[in-house]
């Protein structure tokens, strides 16, 4: 390690006497985090042993600390291996310990250097000449402006740091706007949610740091291997949802056994997030695990969707009527009963019926 | 001899402050502290749906 703390990761690790089964088993949940083969997991490995840790600032504009909070539940890996091992935290003014002048001298000697990351936490106010947020008498779009001129990358964590998010809806009082309408020409990744989730910026940094890039996106800058899936479709309580089985008012009897939450309100079918997968809290749970349905908090308009309002279902639908759960099967073994329902199913039309004896005519 | 000292940002808090010190013969004659952060939830919450208000309040 040198005198700034810049060594690489696997002085670190042997200093805080981090096991290596530990430190791969990190390496193999990142690569699984990244929808990346087992053949990642050198790769990976190498790549944080090899590296030197890239110095990071994270600049807090129009927040509510929510992102920062979710910075600090981090624990795979902890926050402390996060902040102090895989990346140097060059400036955080919620957990930096200098204040004042001192803080903003790290800023300003990191930005001297270059090839830092930068993340942004928070909306962009714009109106007035910027002077709704202001840190050391210089305001936030002063501030990300110059960040962005010499930075690497910067990642928008969290909802309005990419959108505007609520400081930015109707009317917008204080013309907040997301990081990507106020700097331009720099690599911006969307990190989205409400607030993201650290695991995701995590991998984010463990893909710069192993590929020397940021990882695919989609058209909203979104990580595909974060944001690539559909909550509905990941859902576990999607077999409700199938099953016609739904809350249909909080704490009536569908919600205490965990049914679908849709008619709540619940916009996991419009959201794609991998909440269901990753959870949050160590994996604990997450908003739908947890008796409330998805606010859809990665999308760039949710703020403007009341939370209970229904979303129309994309592409196949359900049908309106499903046979009753508990079927009445009394006298009737199940191999009588799936003969009956055969016949049933042979009796809907004419065509169907058609289309049965041609398919048995190509079996024989 | 009058001093004023600046400490912004005030770091570990959450939210955004800045404070000045009037410092006078080694003894703190005046303060003043701003919040130098405005998002304007008060102007927004207005108008808006109860049962979608909350969700925003509980972000400020």
């Amino acid at each position: 390690m040198d005198e700034n703390g810049q060594g690489n990761l696997r002085d670190l690790l042997t200093q805080r006497g981090i096991s290596r089964r530990d430190f791969m088993r990190f390496c193999a949940l990142m690569a699984g985090t990244l929808a990346l083969p087992a053949s990642a997991i050198p790769k990976i490995s190498y790549a944080l042993e090899t590296v030197k840790r890239p110095p990071l600032i994270w600049l807090e504009f129009q927040d509510c600390a929510g992102c920062t909070e979710s910075l600090l539940r981090a624990n795979r890996p902890t926050v402390a291996e996060l902040v102090l091992d895989i990346l140097s935290l060059n400036y955080h003014e919620t957990i930096m310990t200098p204040s004042g002048k001192r803080a903003e001298q790290s800023l300003k000697e990191t930005m001297e250097a270059g090839g830092y990351l930068t993340v942004v936490e928070g909306s962009i106010p714009t109106g007035e000449n910027s002077f709704y947020c202001c840190i050391a008498g210089r305001s936030a779009e002063e501030i990300l402006k110059e960040a962005a001129a010499h930075t690497a990358a910067i990642i928008a964590v969290g909802a309005c740091a990419f959108y505007g998010g609520w400081p930015a809806t109707s009317p917008n009082p204080t013309g907040a706007k997301g990081v990507k309408d106020v700097v331009s020409g720099v690599p911006i990744i969307n990190l989205s949610g409400c607030p993201y989730n650290v695991d995701n910026l995590t991998a984010t940094v463990v893909h710069y740091l192993t590929f020397g890039s940021l990882p695919a996106v989609d058209d909203l800058g979104r990580p595909l291997f974060a944001y690539g899936r559909r909550i509905h479709d990941n859902c576990e309580r999607r077999g409700h949802f199938d099953a016609n089985e739904f809350v249909r008012e909080w704490g009536d009897e569908g919600h205490r056994k965990g049914w679908c939450l849709y008619q709540m309100g619940c916009k996991g079918p419009v959201a794609f997030q991998n909440c269901p997968t990753l959870r949050w809290n160590g994996g604990l749970s997450w908003p739908v695990g947890a008796g409330h349905g998805c606010i859809a908090c990665a999308a760039p308009d949710f703020w403007e969707r009341e939370p209970y309002e229904t979303v129309p279902i994309v592409g196949p639908t359900p049908p309106t009527t499903y046979p009753p759960v508990e079927e009445e099967t009394k006298g009737l073994s199940p191999a009588a009963a799936g003969v009956i329902g055969g016949l049933a199913g042979l009796a809907v039309g004419v065509a169907g019926a058609v289309a049965a004896r041609e398919l048995g005519k190509e079996r024989s | 001899m009058a001093e004023r000292l600046v400490i912004d940002p005030i770091t570990r808090i959450e939210g955004h402050l800045r404070l000045e010190v009037q410092v006078e013969g080694g003894q703190v004659a005046d303060a003043w502290s701003s919040s130098t952060m405005f998002r304007g939830l008060e102007i927004i919450l207005p108008g808006r749906d109860p049962r979608g208000a909350w969700l925003m309040a509980q972000r400020i």
